[in-house]
């Protein structure tokens, strides 16, 4: 049986590891010298991309479905903890409402709907992060895998999806602040959101979340069940006449992975200090996959260092050129499609191989 | 000996075409069946409604004269006890060989068992067990993807007996064997009739021979004659059929 | 008064057929005898002169309105004062002593009022049709039983089937305003009625509650029936803002049915192609002002061969280039095409700017006409040609040229076109060319009512698919039923339930519908596609 760390999976949470440590302490311990505060925020920020990212490998990389609507799982998770940090702004609004959000008033609306209710308790929003985008995700995919669409028609209905709910989330009425979404958070937990120690609490809770993200889909993807989402990416047809019901699988996988996502969303929300509808656009969907693809499909590891590699990239580009940002990115989709199937990390590691497999073949010449 | 799979007056047409017309086949339990026939005679089709991948339009399809089979799907098919081996070798390519076995193994199914299951020390000796079987030993540990066709052959009928079902339906073993692989297919599937059923589709007129078993005939979807090789290659419709006019 | 003006008008009435020299004088006469008398007395004059039709008629009355009409005591000739002093009659200009010895002719806000009419009366005799139908529209909407004898006389001489029928309204509204029997009002209900618009309703409303129960109920029962016409316009308008809707859909989506319904390959950059067919329009059209505005009208029949071959151009590149590639693998073709639109985009914002470009409408595509209570605007009416036009030229190419064969032959089965000596590269190329051109004629025609700005494309791009998957791919029949069907429901569903929410409705059910047909609407069946 495969280890449940492999020495990609050690050598990446080592960095990790580092990482945690490094950038909270060179952050704190020097005032913000050696590493600003607005770097731990998009350091932080990277890493729920990195999560995101973990999180559409397990259902693109291991069971071949390509979502183009994980973005929405992603936003519905930071919409629910919008809600939470929303909710613990209390009457410090520009409305000084104790009741209501500032969107809400403006609006001239009475009194909290319904589906608010509970979200000013921490955990219950919690709780939501993961059940909300998992019962999108179970409802989506019961319905769609049972009916056997996949492939590129699979796709195709999850952009339609994530589109759609970015057009709901536009509208006013749906209650969670239209256009522009929720914001002007100020506390989480208590903690002043744009305090450096908050800052730094949430990167390293982060690199927690990634971190313990990545073992369990490394668990899933190295169980029984994870070799039969490959048998299901690889020869659907086959896997049911041998008896396994495809929809099972393809549906306890979706979930799982939309519940991650859910929850890199959550961690994204507090960090950027704002979720809009924006995070919906298909747009959106479809990049995540490209991170997905530059790391290399199915290697989990490679997923979230392509996230990181591709968000860092975003960050320098939109500073240096930034009209040239979308010219990079177009270029990224063409050029891994077409000469790296397997990923960054596929060609580090072939060629690693390639320098390693030189070396018996002279002992034995000498033998 | 009781009827283990029993099609009755089944009709299937796509768009127009009637692929599978009026069949009507019986066959018992622990027997060894060929069912020969030109192409387009409808052997797949056939297959695939008694695994429930395709719903006939009429007729009844049963599973020990009780269980309705036009109304489960491909797994409910596989978990009654239905194997299929394919036409085409289709093992999982980018798992090894020890994996294909492991996967096919027979054992509870459902998502929440294979999330959780550890491999048993009976099943690792059964997979074993298995592989010395299919000669592919040697080979546990490489990726299916590496074997050659022949090899891959041998893993799909590995793991349609890892499985263990009671029906064995078995699409064109025998392509791409050398003669050899041929007869020793041949003895194998012999050797499980009796504690299994087993059906044959077949074109290569020695394996069949090889077989020495019950012949069914099919042409244009429907069983043109049934009975011993001899007797039905003695047919003259049969060798109209075969040889054309 | 009313029966004054009734007397004054039989009198008046025989001089129609009278000879012109006749009528002339009797033009005179009333022109003449228009300073005296009561100002209601001259109310019936002034009715008088706009029924003789007389050409002058329009100059004097509108003089009279502005007070600038005037009498020459001493001659008791009529003269306009204004804007340059002339006889009223002859027309011969005056000289200062006589304009300054001319009294204005006083009107009071009656009068003014009965001019008005006779102005609004004097254009149903004008010998322009549509300016006769203006006219019967005005005096339909301002009710004034003082009209009525005019009203019946125009009604009675019109000749022009249309303007008839719109004059017996405005009469029947001019009988309802006055003291007429209960049976001919009834009848004037009745005629109304038969408009059925809204004017109608709001013209009958108050009779419903009239005193008297014959015209209540006659009124009720005519509302009712107005009612329902007006429904059954609602839904026709409907019907054509979903064809209208749909037309568009098809355009963006019918070069998709090709790429991805014939050749199963995924082009997300379609869309991308789309807008370049749009700023080929723009960059056509400023070229032509430039250089020759008075081409203007014939900018888009210019810019529809363009962008077809720009569009095409840059689709064999992208076929060439990439997607021969990936023959197979849907999946990267979605990404490695989603990577190409990005690029389009952005060269399209680097060339031109991220804002909006100006496209104008030539002449033949602005405005709008009625069909009943319906309007239509020329540019949804052309569009919705264009769209069909491209289908038909579309099914022709696919049915019945010998490309069109050789297409249809590499995507049923490559190797065996192959190997009958067609080139499937060549073909490949062709068709996803042809895919792509058909975008750039869409985004001619979708330049006429969208902003045309480098996200074009993005906003028709999911739409688009969700066409070619709900008609079923591989079948272009389906993409036009597909288009309209999507666009005539999206249409119902936006009154009920606003633009956005029909919108998300449509997707969801799509999405739904996908579960039940994951073919689509017009799958192709058979054994081959079931695998």
């Amino acid at each position: 049986m495969t280890s449940l760390i492999d020495r990609r999976m050690g050598i990446f949470l080592a960095g990790l590891f580092v990482l945690t440590v490094a950038v909270p302490i060179g952050n704190l311990a020097f005032d913000g010298k050696v590493v600003p505060s607005y770097i731990v925020s998009l350091l932080g920020k990277y890493l729920c991309y990195a999560l995101l990212a973990v999180a559409l490998d397990m259902v693109w990389g291991f069971c071949g479905i390509l979502s183009l609507g994980h973005g929405a799982f992603f936003a519905l998770g930071g919409y629910a903890m919008g809600m939470h940090l929303m909710r613990e702004i209390g009457d410090r609004g520009v409305y000084a409402n104790p009741d209501l959000p500032d969107f809400m008033v403006f609006l001239s609306w009475d009194e909290l709907p319904w589906f608010w209710m509970g979200f000013d308790n921490f955990w219950f929003a919690s709780l939501m992060v993961m059940l909300v985008p998992g019962a999108l995700a179970f409802l989506f995919g019961w319905f769609a895998f049972r009916s056997r669409v996949t492939g590129v028609y699979l796709s195709i209905i999850t952009q339609a999806m994530t589109y759609a709910l970015q057009l709901a989330f536009f509208r006013n009425e749906m209650g969670f602040g239209g256009n522009n979404g929720l914001t002007d958070f100020k506390d989480v937990l208590g903690f002043p959101i744009q305090s450096d120690a908050t800052r730094a609490g949430l990167f390293v809770c982060t690199a927690i979340a990634l971190a313990l993200g990545l073992l369990i889909a490394r668990a899933i993807t190295t169980s029984k069940l994870g070799m039969i989402l490959v048998c299901i990416r690889d020869a659907e047809s086959r896997t049911r006449f041998m008896g396994y019901r495809v929809e099972g699988y393809k549906l306890f996988i979706f979930v799982v992975s939309a519940m991650m996502a859910g929850v890199a969303g959550a961690l994204y929300t507090p960090q950027v200090g704002i979720i809009n509808p924006g995070e919906f656009s298909p747009a959106n969907s479809i990049e995540i996959v490209i991170w997905v693809a530059l790391g290399g499909r199915g290697t989990l590891v490679g997923a979230a260092l392509g996230a990181i590699l591709v968000a860092l990239a975003k960050t320098l580009f939109t500073g240096w050129f930034p009209e040239f940002w979308l010219f990079a990115l177009g270029g990224l989709f063409i050029l891994v499609t077409l000469f790296l199937p397997k990923g960054v990390l596929g060609l580090i590691e072939e060629t690693f191989a390639r320098k390693k497999k030189p070396a018996p073949a002279l002992q034995e010449a000498k033998a | 000996m009781s009827v283990h799979l029993l099609l009755d007056g089944v009709n299937r047409s796509f768009d127009g075409y009637k692929a599978i017309n009026d069949l009507s086949l019986a066959v018992d339990k622990g027997e060894l069946r060929a069912v020969i026939g030109p192409n387009g005679a409808g052997k797949t089709t056939m297959m695939d409604i008694i695994t429930g991948k395709t719903r006939p339009d009429s007729g009844g399809v049963w599973w020990n004269q009780t269980v309705d089979l036009t109304k489960i799907d491909e797994a409910g098919s596989a978990r009654l006890g239905i194997g299929r081996k394919f036409q085409k070798p289709t093992v999982f390519e980018t798992h090894s060989v020890e994996e294909n076995i492991a996967l096919s193994l027979k054992a509870e199914r459902s998502v929440l068992a294979t999330l959780f299951h550890r491999q048993t020390e009976a099943e690792a000796a059964r997979i074993t067990e298995l592989l010395e079987l299919v000669r592919l030993e040697g080979d546990r540990h490489r990726p299916a993807a590496d074997l050659s066709h022949g090899q891959k052959q041998w893993l799909e009928i590995g793991m349609l007996l890892a499985q263990d079902p009671e029906l064995l339906l078995v699409d064109e073993p025998a392509a791409g064997m050398t003669d050899a692989e041929t007869m020793r297919t041949a003895e194998l599937l012999r050797s499980l009739a009796g504690k299994h059923t087993v059906i044959v589709v077949e074109h290569d007129m020695d394996f069949v021979r090889a077989l020495d078993c019950r012949v069914t005939v099919l042409h244009q979807g429907h069983v043109l004659t049934e009975g011993s090789l001899d007797h039905v290659s003695a047919n003259p419709e049969v060798i109209e059929v075969y040889l054309g006019r | 008064m009313l029966f004054l003006r009734a007397c004054l008008l039989a009198l008046l009435l025989p001089m129609f057929a009278a000879p012109a020299s006749a009528q002339t004088q009797d033009f005179d006469a009333l022109v003449t005898s228009l300073p005296e008398g009561s100002y209601s007395a001259r109310g019936a004059v002034v009715g008088a002169i706009a029924l003789t039709g007389d050409p002058r008629a329009e100059a004097i009355l509108t003089a009279l309105l502005d007070g600038a009409l005037g009498v020459i005591e001493t001659t008791g000739q009529v003269v306009i004062l204004a804007p340059a002093p002339a006889d009223a009659l002859a027309g011969t200009p005056l000289t200062d002593a006589e304009a300054t010895s001319a009294e204005r002719i006083r009107v009071n806000n009656g009068l003014r009022r009965d001019i008005r009419a006779a102005l609004g009366i004097l254009t149903l005799s004008d010998p322009d049709p549509a300016k006769r139908l203006a006219a019967a529209d005005a005096a339909f909407r301002a009710p004034d039983a003082a009209q009525y004898e005019l009203l019946d006389a125009a009604f009675q001489r019109e000749e022009n089937p249309a303007v008839k029928s719109r004059l017996a309204e405005a009469r029947a509204v001019a009988i309802l305003d006055g003291d007429f029997p209960d049976a001919e009002k009834r009848e004037a209900i009745d005629v109304i009625a038969d408009r059925g618009d809204a004017d109608a309703q709001r013209i009958l409303t108050p009779f419903a509650a009239s005193e008297d129960p014959d015209i209540a109920e006659a009124a009720a029962a005519a509302l009712a029936s107005i009612e329902q016409s007006r429904m059954l316009w609602g839904q026709a308008q409907n019907i054509w803002y979903g064809l209208s809707l749909g037309s568009v859909l098809l355009l963006a989506a019918i070069g998709l049915a090709i790429t991805f319904g014939v050749m199963g390959v995924i082009n997300m950059a379609h869309g991308e192609l789309v807008m370049l067919g749009a700023y080929t329009t723009y960059a056509v059209q400023e070229t032509i002002r430039q250089n020759a505005p008075g081409l203007f009208d014939w900018s888009l029949l210019i810019a529809a061969p363009l962008a077809f071959l720009v569009a095409g151009a840059v689709g064999v590149a992208i076929e060439r280039g990439i997607v021969r590639h990936l023959y197979g693998r849907a999946l990267e073709t979605l990404l490695a095409t989603w990577g190409v639109s990005l690029i389009l985009q952005q060269s399209v914002r680097s060339i031109f700017g991220p804002n909006n470009r100006e496209v104008g409408n030539p002449s033949w595509m602005s405005g709008s006409f009625d069909v009943g209570q319906m309007t239509v605007t020329w540019n949804r009416l052309w569009i919705l040609i264009f769209a069909l036009a491209v289908f038909a030229v579309l099914l022709f190419v696919m049915k019945r040229t010998a490309v069109g064969l050789q297409m249809r032959a590499v995507t049923q089965n490559r190797p065996m076109a192959a190997s009958m000596g067609i080139r499937t590269n060549w073909v490949d190329a062709l068709t996803f060319g042809l895919g792509a051109g058909i975008a750039g004629l869409a985004g001619v025609a979708l330049s006429q009512i969208d902003n045309v700005s480098p996200n074009l494309g993005q906003s028709y791009i999911v739409d688009s698919f969700m066409v070619v998957v709900f008609g079923g791919a591989g079948n272009i029949w389906g993409t036009l039923a597909g288009a309209f069907s999507l666009g005539i429901v999206n249409k119902f569903l936006e009154p009920y339930a606003g633009a956005v929410l029909a919108k998300i409705i449509v997707l969801v059910a799509i999405i739904l519908f996908i579960q039940k047909r994951p073919r689509g609407l017009f799958a192709v069946k058979g054994r081959a596609v079931e695998g």
